[in-house]
């Protein structure tokens, strides 16, 4: 049951990966600055620092262009437009409980995940194969059944009819 | 009763076997295949000079500057000694997987250097969405030119 959940959950969740992010939330916060005068990188990042009022200096920064001052905190950066004097404090927060399903989901740990993966899958299969067969007479595979495994199969085979030559 | 226990049992043991395993010791600080301790190139020597490189294994370290916020499927790495010198490790979907509170870490990547040569459309597209990643305004008219870039085509990253 808990596999189930997790994988339908995750599934719908990467179904719409490119709507959302499905592993983080982003906390955006735009901040104004007088803008920073372009010279070495450790005077910029002090003066950043105190326009800002940060909490004390970065654990890293870089300079990607001209214009561009990255500062990074522990698990949360800014990055400084020094010449409009606009800076973009960004903290990335875990959706826990998405996150770890994704994680399982899509199978990133590997190694022994892989074989409980395989595990589950196979029970699966059995729960559905065998399933055709539970049922007798009228409502089983000889008589209605038949029909909702066509159901079944047509709604793939359809959809790729129609992707490939329609 | 007796099977109860057998289940605990078996559910317990098959915890501590995932838990102990070597995939997921690893997990947040090796990516990918192990490096292979070939000497490390500068992000700058790598962009002056790309054709020297071109096709090759090679051996980045710098601060990691960006993470692809969806799927974790490239970083950039800046150069800790030179301002302006920056390159992305692209990796395929899902096979790595980098984590997007990596920013600002250390990181020391392998892969092979690759040109990526974009058409107006792709670079339209490519700019279209980094500027929704991002929540930024995008004027298609600012794009005047194809986007072309390098990059490494990453096989193995750690992580610190």
């Amino acid at each position: 049951m808990g596999l189930t959940v997790i994988y339908a959950v995750s599934g719908i969740a990467v179904n719409h990966m490119h709507h959302w992010n499905p592993n983080y939330k982003f906390q955006r916060v735009e901040e104004r600055l007088q803008p920073i005068p372009q010279g070495d990188r450790a005077t910029m990042v002090a003066l950043a620092v105190e326009r800002l009022d940060l909490p004390g200096m970065p654990v890293e920064s870089f300079r990607p262009n001209p214009e561009t001052l990255q500062l990074f905190y522990d698990g949360w950066s800014v990055d400084v437009d020094v010449v409009a004097g606009v800076a973009l404090v960004e903290r990335p927060k875990d959706r826990v409980i998405l996150r770890d399903s994704n994680f399982l989901h899509l199978n990133h740990p590997k190694g022994s995940w892989t074989y409980v993966a395989d595990v589950y899958a196979f029970l699966l299969l059995f729960l559905a194969v065998s399933g055709m067969f539970v049922l007798k007479g009228r409502t089983g595979l000889t008589g209605r059944g038949k029909w909702f495994i066509l159901a079944g199969l047509a709604v793939p085979v359809i959809y790729l009819i129609f992707l490939r030559y329609i | 009763m007796r099977n109860r226990k057998i289940i605990i049992l078996t559910c317990a043991a098959l915890l501590v076997a995932l838990i102990g395993s070597p995939a997921l010791a690893l997990a947040g600080k090796s990516y990918g295949k192990a490096l292979t301790g070939s000497d490390t190139v500068e992000i700058g020597e790598l962009l002056a000079n790309p054709d020297r490189y071109m096709g090759k294994t090679v051996r980045v370290e710098g601060v990691i500057t960006g993470v692809c916020e969806k799927r974790g499927c490239w970083m950039s790495l800046g150069s800790k000694g030179e301002d302006f010198q920056e390159i992305r490790i692209k990796v395929d979907d899902g096979v790595i997987v980098f984590p997007v509170e990596a920013k600002g870490k250390t990181a020391v990547a392998e892969g092979v250097l690759a040109k990526v040569e974009m058409t107006m459309e792709q670079t339209v597209a490519y700019k279209k969405h980094h500027a929704e990643e991002h929540g930024e305004e995008f004027d298609p008219a600012s794009v005047t030119e194809p986007l072309v870039y390098y990059q490494i085509k990453g096989t193995g990253a750690v992580i610190r």
